[in-house]
């Protein structure tokens, strides 16, 4: 049985349809991505699956139970996170508050000691500036502690809304080097990426997305030989 | 003349720090339910009469009375939360403009009821605090601080520090500022916005009630008495910026002093002249409040 399974969802913004029959799946474990160009679905889908949008039709099932009828916080409490285009962190609110907001579910509450040791560990200078106001953050920093509040959610379905959207590029290796050391601690990842090259290269299995279809779908190695994915997403 | 300035800057503080307590809730609100409250002065007005008639019935010192009446509005305000969420979270057009104006028919309704029940005399509310003033001769200078009006400033200073100490010390306080600060990222993290929500409105429908005791027994109450204290929250929290609570105390302050100096030296009529003008003026300079940080 697989963690996550999207099926035929259509989600609408008002009067017109963003996401049409969209069916996919997330074993546990695995990091699955989602490709595609601008407006092709991608935020809307994981907005959808983390109930910040809800489906006109079609099922999401999480660990076997449909969650698509769920508010917002009742998913997360199920164990779905996302980090959110643009980090979306509390700008107020210092470091180590925007971690501890990450940990408000009652159950990610009873792991907050360790949890937050944990994310000390992974992002060091998160704990040297963890008095420092979020806004004034550098955009690399900010990154870390969008992931880190995440991890203090206590996860089992981590997704990222293009963690490299508007980073330097030495910063951009940085974090998909966090992605692969998350996904080799064994957590299970769905990311959704403009960043085609390097998405491909940490992906488990990959789907592509346009127009609010899924119209493809296989191992990087697979669409890395596709004629269409190579003129369309990797300039070759 | 300038003998009374140390006076007038006394009275305009100890005025300010009751305004504090209301209009920190309102803000609160604002920040939270992004609703700007127009029954907020009704609130006042109708804690004050509870306080009032409780005292008339019982015979027991108003001030005893302050808990009672914030749970039992802060009970009112829990109830009547979600009512209000669904107005702003429906769909038709413009929501933020449908609640501006249910929240105005509230306050309407509630000074029609107050006219009716309450009727259109003044009362003043009698506690052990009304009596007693402190004195300070200082040779030229001479103040006067009524014992009641100290009273309203530690209120307004337990009320302060204590809502301060819950927004940034407990989980409850962290999940009320990130659902401000970030909506949608506040469901992400689990938090049940309409709970925290009701939550936030009871305390703040609460604390205005109480308030309102404390307003009765240094001014007077009436049942029309509403309209002049919404116009006093609007204006210490659009001064401190939308939503931005840490300027609340200094706005409010500035109001006092504004209002106690037209008191002492000028024709008390202009005092709301003189606070509209400078609301205006600031406003001109700085769009988002004395300290630029409000929406």
């Amino acid at each position: 049985m697989s963690l996550l399974e999207v099926k035929g969802i259509n989600t609408f913004y008002g009067e017109s349809q963003a996401l049409w029959d969209v069916t996919f799946h997330v074993e546990k474990g695995t990091l699955v991505t989602l490709l595609g160009a601008n407006g092709a679905g991608k935020t809307t889908t994981l907005k959808t699956i983390c109930g910040l949008l809800k489906p006109e039709s079609g099922e999401i099932i999480f660990s076997g139970e449909p969650i698509h009828t769920l508010p917002v916080h009742e998913i997360a409490d199920r164990g779905i996170t996302l980090i959110p285009e643009g980090r979306q962190l509390f700008p107020q609110m210092n470091v180590e508050e925007n971690l501890l907001a990450g940990s408000y579910l009652k159950r990610a509450k009873k792991k907050r000691k360790e949890n937050l040791e944990r994310v000390y560990e992974l992002f060091p200078v998160l704990k040297e500036r963890r008095k420092q106001i979020a806004e004034t953050l550098s955009g690399g920093e900010q990154q870390m502690l969008a992931i880190g509040r995440a991890l203090m959610q206590d996860p089992q379905l981590i997704m990222f809304d293009e963690p490299s959207l508007g980073l330097a590029p030495i910063l951009v290796q940085n974090v998909f080097s966090i992605i692969k050391d998350l996904h080799k601690r064994g957590a299970t990842i769905l990311l959704v990426e403009q960043n085609v090259n390097q998405a491909i290269k940490v992906a488990d299995y990959c789907y592509v997305i346009e127009n609010g279809r899924i119209v493809m779908e296989g191992t990087g190695a697979e669409l890395e030989k596709d004629e269409k994915v190579r003129e369309a997403y990797l300039g070759m | 003349m300038i003998s009374l300035l140390p006076q007038a800057l006394i009275d305009g503080i100890l005025i300010g720090g009751i305004y504090i307590t209301f209009a920190i809730g309102f803000s609160l609100a604002f920040g939270v339910m992004h609703i700007i409250d127009f029954a907020v002065g009704e609130w006042v007005m109708l804690g004050a009469f509870m306080g009032y008639y409780l005292n008339r019935w019982l015979g027991l010192d108003t001030v005893v009375f302050l808990p009672v009446v914030f749970v039992v509005f802060g009970f009112i305000g829990y109830i009547l939360q979600p009512v209000i969420y669904k107005v702003l979270s429906g769909k038709r057009g413009n929501p933020h403009l449908m609640g501006l104006v249910f929240t105005f028919g509230l306050g309407l309704m509630f000074r029609g009821l107050g006219l009716t029940f309450f009727g259109f005399y003044s009362h003043s509310l009698k506690t052990f605090l009304s009596s007693g003033s402190f004195s300070l001769d200082l040779g030229s200078v001479f103040i006067t601080i009524p014992t009641v009006r100290l009273a309203g400033l530690f209120y307004a200073l337990i009320i302060t520090f204590g809502l301060t100490y819950i927004l940034k010390k407990t989980d409850f306080g962290i999940a009320a500022r990130a659902v401000a600060q970030n909506r949608d990222a506040a469901g992400l993290m689990g938090v049940n916005i309409e709970r925290i929500s009701s939550f936030i409105y009871a305390i703040y429908v609460g604390i205005s009630a109480m308030t309102g005791i404390l307003i009765g027994s240094v001014f007077s109450i009436n049942a029309q008495m509403g309209g002049k204290y919404t116009i006093m929250a609007f204006f210490v929290v659009v001064l401190a910026g939308m939503g931005y609570l840490a300027g609340v105390p200094w706005a409010a302050f500035l109001l006092g002093i504004v209002q106690a100096i037209f008191l002492i030296y000028f024709n008390p009529g202009w005092t709301l002249l003189a606070v509209f003008i400078i609301l205006y003026v600031i406003l001109l300079v700085s769009p988002k409040g004395l300290f630029g940080r409000g929406i």
